[in-house]
């Protein structure tokens, strides 16, 4: 790449790392941050402030600014947790409105091959939330993927013995998909169509 | 830019980017070889969500040196009942990461290729066994020419089977007769006669090792392979967990 400036070229090489940014459009966005400043000073605010005050909530580990955040915080149904991989899976949900219990993200999934095992994930947090005896439902809403597969297997083993009713989505959602680009009302008709284990 | 028909097991899986992947492919007519599939992950028309790992596949690709392109994708079988199965989703991920790293790109191996997918079937229609896994090792050793000698003792020529006492040494990657090494894991000749009845059965399930003879067959298999290879395979440690948590 041509020598820009020192500067310039550090903002691309930090742009670059973003998920599907190449060099072309981390030299567009550089330029286009340059030749607005205004711009520029409110995405350097906003980064800031999102640094600052989101953060994950002790208890479900979704993203919040508070914390608990406002699902374990309200009336929610204590009753019943459903287990997600990631925040954006929560977020499917929610938008289908077919739940309302509440959350537990895990923040990934079993992987045989990349190596992301057990203690990678919030799991042990899980357990812990479930020993406190108020939990009746668990809801494994891992991805229909071998590794939401595996790792919806793996929290069968650990929670089938504490005595907790365990449900699966039902089988609307396609093989190998990843609920945030599930259809709203097929992730709703799995919600209530789960199947118990 | 012709493209390319063939026959693949899905031995890895990368996000790449915002919506594509890179999917180690081990075909049947071009050996392993890595592939792009763009827009993988939203585009459900062009390759339905069956890019999932050691899914079995027809591929159509269009061949290049270093990353091909994944033009679409149609399920042979996705291994159903292996899915449902925590220690077979082990079992399977390891003899894919395994397959995957004795491979060397590019390179037919029908004989490795039958083998793997033997594996697969296997586990997805009977229990799983370490029986199935070490009568798996040892052929894929054997195809790939990495396997030890196994009928005659490499200092003296005589007949291992026959010696009263073999013994095993990791760092000379071989097994010799207990008159001409000292030192070494001792082994018995059972261990190796029922090694090598696993290389001429050709079929799962065949073979049943005893269990001390499968400990010792286990504990000459691991060694080899790690000799092989330049760092740990994930899925063992993952096989590991999967088996304890269900109990093996
Ligand atoms: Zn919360
Ligand atoms: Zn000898």
């Amino acid at each position: 790449m041509i020598y820009l400036s020192k500067s310039l070229t550090k903002l691309i090489g930090e742009l670059k790392k973003l998920p599907g940014v190449g060099e072309k459009t981390a030299l567009r966005l550089a330029l286009h941050l340059l030749k607005s400043p205004a711009n520029g000073t409110a995405l350097a605010e906003s980064l800031r402030e999102v640094q600052n005050s989101v953060r994950f909530c002790s208890t479900c580990y979704a993203i919040t600014e508070d914390d608990p955040c406002y699902i374990c915080s309200g009336s929610r149904d204590a009753t019943a947790i459903c287990v997600v991989e990631e925040p954006q899976d929560l977020m499917a949900i929610e938008r289908s409105g077919a739940f309302k219990g509440r959350y537990h993200v895990l923040h990934g999934a079993l992987s045989p091959l990349n190596g992301v095992m057990p203690g990678n994930l919030r799991i042990n947090q899980l357990l812990e939330r479930l020993r406190g005896g108020m939990v009746k439902e668990v809801l494994l809403a891992t991805n229909f993927s071998v590794e939401g597969e595996a790792t919806a297997l793996y929290l069968t083993k650990l929670i089938k013995p504490l005595g907790i009713k365990l449900t699966r989505l039902a089988y609307g959602i396609p093989l190998g998909s990843d609920l945030e680009y599930v259809d709203t009302a097929t992730v709703q008709k799995a919600v209530e169509g789960r199947n118990i284990l | 830019m012709r493209e390319n028909r063939c026959e693949a097991v899905v031995l890895a899986v990368l996000d790449y980017g915002e919506a594509d992947k890179i999917i180690t492919f081990f075909t049947r007519e071009h050996g392993k070889i890595k592939c792009i599939a763009r827009n993988a992950k939203n585009s459900r028309r062009r390759f339905g969500g069956v890019l999932e790992l050691f899914a079995r596949l027809r591929l159509q690709i269009v061949l290049r040196e270093g990353l091909s392109r994944l033009q679409g994708a149609d399920v042979v079988t996705i291994f159903p009942h292996i899915r449902e199965d925590l220690s077979k989703i082990g079992y399977a991920g390891y003899a894919c990461e395994l397959s995957d790293r004795m491979l060397p790109e590019a390179q037919a191996n029908v004989r490795l290729y039958r083998l793997l997918v033997s594996y697969l079937e296997q586990l997805d229609s009977f229990p799983c066994s370490a029986d199935d896994r070490r009568f798996f090792e040892v052929n894929l050793l054997n195809v790939t020419g990495y396997r030890p000698a196994l009928e005659i003792c490499p200092n003296c020529g005589a007949e291992l089977v026959s010696a009263p006492l073999l013994r095993y040494l990791p760092t000379q990657s071989g097994i010799s007769c207990g008159c001409c090494r000292q030192a070494g894991r001792e082994i018995s000749p059972l261990t190796v006669s029922l090694l090598n009845a696993a290389l001429q059965s050709g079929r799962f399930g065949a073979i049943r090792f005893p269990g001390t003879l499968l400990d010792e067959a286990g504990g000459i298999l691991d060694s080899i392979i790690a000799s092989h290879l330049n760092r740990p395979l994930h899925s063992l440690s993952f096989l590991q967990e999967a088996l304890l948590v269900e109990g093996y």
